[in-house]
């Protein structure tokens, strides 16, 4: 087997464990925006936070693994609701224009930045490895243990969201909310109460995320806004608004960061300027993305 | 009038009095941002979200940057180079993605000032992390022979001059913004803002128009960020980065953007409040932020929302 | 005497779906031509067509004998093919005035630096943009109205200042989209004269409508459309009698036809 080979499948498999965490954010982010029309800065932000959360108790504290995640998840759940109902909701109710909800959010970016400063300072945090071991393919592909699990980890968080959107009661009703908000309402959808539920499920998600990652990458202060732009790349990928572009987007993301960092590695980092070149061409053929409907 | 013996004569009177020489740099400081500002306002004047301007202002810094050290070009012409540079950067951009609306432009501009800063990080000629260092003061100016500016390393007092160069081009680009928003084009751009597909039906080449109002935006970006090189003799990936971008959008919020002065007043009023809270150590961000929430829930569509309601009035 | 507009066997599909098949017509000058179909029969995309805001799947659309299908719409504006658009679509923070006289844009001959330094010609041009757009507003009865905010409109004067905008951009041929949709009887009727009104200052009027009564009073010559392919062509009596149309009408649940 040539040596070429061997990268190219590795590339694969990062690609795709890159593109499961990639989606689980892209998801929070996405599912927001459908159902609210806000563009949340603040998502790496709460990813952080949920980084932070883990960090504390399962490296700090020592607790399971598990118990962080689920503490990351529901802090920043409730986070998510606490903003929705006092800062978005009364915002939205005000304001005449759109761009209103986007200050609001850049400042709620800000003001949790300020926050994750103070009280975690500037540092980069790691916690202990999950696993230990490396899965190793006859050295074509080599993977460690931990982040396996972490992939499946992420990917059936991804599972669940999607069977609870499609067949859950407050699933459907997000969906009707997310398609037509009106007519969501004539149909007897509380529509201030979902609204809250899926901007906490949102939030929920960047702090799943964010705890997981925590075990692989680690989390500093600093990461919040580069996460929400990474972010945005993948919605706008797959289509503002779209579950499944938010997955698509993601994953091609991951793939095109997993391809780049490996081909390009020798012009010096420029991966990103070449998915935002190829972003941009994309775009301009398709500016819904792949999955979105047409704006206007 | 008053407001050119007031920017002219009187502030730098009432610091020569008051001795605190670094309101300079402050007032320097303003009036360039308010210059890139300027630039973002327009772009919401055709109905663009721009959260990209940083990245202009990184690119027009970084050209004066490397004509000055590597070339050795004289700083002054390197101010409209990088307008111009900006410029023609923003028509290539803006053509794909001017073609986005609302809030799929306002990520997209978001992404481009990240990606300014990584090609910056990852290009030979801009120095990688370490940024471009020690780039001379701005030298002299002389048009055959005769002497229009001194070269500023044989003043006694830099920040001064600087100053002057700051407050006259920020009056300049008013000037011209004003006459712009009360022409015929700018009539033109308020009704791309406001509908696009009626624009093009009665005639207005929409794109022509839309490339154009971003072009010279990102022009003012570049000759804010050109200057700001100059002042801070430095520039580095991270000179203007994302908060930079959204500080602008931030500007011309506050300002209001009905009012072509709105990204001045913004500017005022966001960099003097960032400045005081500075005594507050490393709670100014929270700060700053808490107060940003705080006025988006008591008025969430901007401080003009209460001025233009007055100015209004005034008029009838 | 060669036709003012030429749509040749002009077709379009959306994916798998065809909205528009092989649809020809012509409209002769100062004529009023209508075209009309039950809803879902391809009558807005075929006006998007025309007016270059969707382009062409196959086919083509002629004026003056020179193609203006899949350009820019603002060039086919210029070659004097202008499109009105149902209420929603104005300037909404501009007086009724000032959306008159913006739409004046087309006749100016001065380009985008002489608009900015304010040429002579310029300034010219805009003094006989306001007395043009006095005389318009006059015209369609809106000048009481002038200094009124577009956004607070009622549906009527909407759809007027909507024509009022067309009437500006100096059209050869205005094409009205369902200039009568939503209106009660007696304001269709103001409408129909207004309609009529235009075609007497020279423009010839090409619309898209369905309500029946209105476009049988008012135009010279019909087009019907179902599904997507044209049916009939003919003058408002020979379509009244047309075996294929009442069909079409009747086979339509809730449409009246009103014969």
């Amino acid at each position: 087997m040539s040596s070429e080979n061997i990268v190219m499948e590795q590339v694969l498999v990062n690609g795709l464990y890159l593109g499961m965490q990639y989606a689980l954010i892209a998801l929070g982010l996405t599912l927001i925006f459908a159902l609210m029309n806000v563009l949340n800065f603040a998502h790496g932000q709460l990813y952080v936070v949920g980084g932070f959360i883990t960090y504390i108790i399962y490296g700090k504290l020592g607790l399971p693994f598990f118990v962080a995640i689920v503490a990351s998840g529901v802090t920043l759940g409730l986070v998510g609701a606490v903003i929705e109902k006092f800062l978005f909701r009364p915002v939205i109710r005000k304001s005449v224009r759109e761009e209103s909800t986007m200050l609001l959010a850049a400042a709620i970016a800000f003001f949790l930045d300020a926050i994750i400063l103070l009280l975690f300072g500037e540092k980069q945090r790691g916690v202990p490895k999950i696993l230990d071991g490396v899965m190793n393919l006859d050295f074509v592909v080599i993977m460690p243990y931990d982040r396996i699990l972490i992939a499946a980890l992420a990917g059936s968080a991804v599972v669940t969201f999607i069977l609870f959107m499609q067949y859950s009661k407050p699933g459907r009703a997000m969906r009707a909310l997310a398609q037509d908000r009106i007519a969501a309402q004539l149909m007897g959808v509380n529509v201030d109460r979902y609204s809250m539920i899926g901007f906490a499920l949102g939030a929920m998600l960047a702090g799943v995320a964010g705890g997981l990652l925590v075990s692989i990458v680690g989390v500093n202060s600093g990461i919040g806004g580069p996460v929400s732009i990474k972010a945005f790349m993948m919605v706008m990928i797959g289509g503002a608004g779209v579950i499944s572009g938010a997955i698509a987007g993601g994953f091609i993301l991951g793939m095109l960061e997993s391809i780049g960092l490996t081909v390009l590695v020798a012009y010096g980092d420029l991966t990103y300027l070449v998915i935002f070149v190829s972003l941009m061409i994309f775009l301009s053929i398709r500016p819904q993305g792949l999955m979105g409907k047409p704006w206007g | 009038m008053i407001f050119f013996i007031g920017v002219f004569v009187l502030v730098p009177w009432l610091i020569e009095m008051s001795g605190r020489w670094d309101y300079y740099y402050t007032l320097t400081s303003v009036a360039l941002l308010s210059i890139a500002s300027a630039g973002v306002w327009l772009t919401f004047y055709i109905g663009r979200i721009n959260i990209g301007q940083g990245a202009y202002a990184l690119a027009g810094g970084y050209l004066s940057a490397v004509l000055v050290t590597q070339y050795e070009v004289s700083f002054w012409l390197t101010i409209p180079l990088a307008g111009l540079f900006c410029a023609v950067l923003s028509m290539l951009i803006g053509l794909p993605i001017l073609r986005l609306k609302g809030v799929y432009f306002a990520m997209i501009t978001l992404v481009l000032t990240e990606v300014a800063k990584l090609t910056a990080l990852a290009l030979p000629i801009t120095n990688g992390a370490k940024g471009i260092v020690s780039i001379p003061l701005p030298g002299e100016l002389s048009v055959f022979g005769m002497t229009i500016i001194p070269d500023f390393s044989t003043l006694e007092n830099v920040k001064l001059a600087f100053y002057y160069l700051a407050v006259t081009l920020m009056v300049i680009c008013f000037a011209g913004m004003y006459r712009l928003v009360n022409s015929r084009m700018g009539h033109l751009c308020r009704s791309l803002q406001q509908n696009e597909e009626l624009a093009s039906s009665i005639g207005v080449n929409i794109t022509t128009l839309r490339i154009t109002a971003y072009a010279i935006s990102s022009f003012l970006g570049g000759v804010g960020g050109s200057i700001f090189v100059a002042i801070s003799q430095s520039i580095y990936p991270t000179s203007f980065q994302v908060a930079d971008s959204i500080n602008f959008m931030l500007n011309v919020f506050v300002g209001g953007l009905g009012y072509v002065f709105g990204p001045m007043l913004g500017t005022v009023v966001i960099y003097f409040g960032w400045d005081l809270l500075f005594q507050t150590g490393k709670f100014q961000l929270l700060i700053y932020s808490s107060i940003l929430i705080l006025l988006m829930l008591t008025v969430p569509n901007g401080l003009l929302s209460l001025r233009l309601f007055k100015w209004n009035k005034e008029k009838k | 005497m060669s036709a003012l507009l030429e749509v040749k066997s002009v077709t379009k599909k959306f994916g798998g779906l065809t909205a528009n098949k092989d649809i020809s017509f012509t409209v002769q000058e100062k004529e009023i031509l209508s075209v009309i179909g039950p809803n879902g029969a391809g009558k807005s995309t075929l006006f998007k067509m025309i007016s270059s805001f969707l382009r062409t799947t196959s086919g083509e659309v002629l004026f003056k004998g020179e193609r203006i299908s899949n350009l820019a719409p603002h060039i086919v504006a210029r070659r004097g093919v202008v499109r009105t658009f149902q209420e929603t679509t104005i300037f909404k923070s501009m007086t009724v005035r000032e959306n008159v006289v913006i739409a004046h844009h087309l006749r100016s001959k001065t380009n985008l630096l002489g608009f900015y330094v304010g040429s002579r010609r310029a300034h010219t041009d805009e003094t006989e943009f306001r007395r043009s757009a006095d005389e318009i507003l006059e015209f369609l009865n809106l000048s009481e109205i002038s200094g009124e905010l577009a956004s607070t409109l009622p549906q009527g004067h909407l759809r007027a200042l909507g024509i009022a905008i067309g009437l500006a951009t100096d059209p050869k041929i205005l094409l009205l989209d369902e200039p009568f949709a939503g209106m009660n009887h007696d304001e269709t009727m103001r409408t129909v004269e207004l309609v009529s009104g235009v075609r007497d200052r020279g423009v010839t009027v090409l619309l898209v409508e369905h309500d029946m009564p209105a476009v049988m009073k008012i135009s010279d010559r019909i087009v019907v459309l179902n599904f997507g392919e044209k049916i009939a062509e003919g003058t408002p009596q020979q379509i009244q009698q047309n075996e294929q149309v009442i069909e079409a009408y009747l086979g339509s649940e809730d449409d009246s036809i009103g014969l």
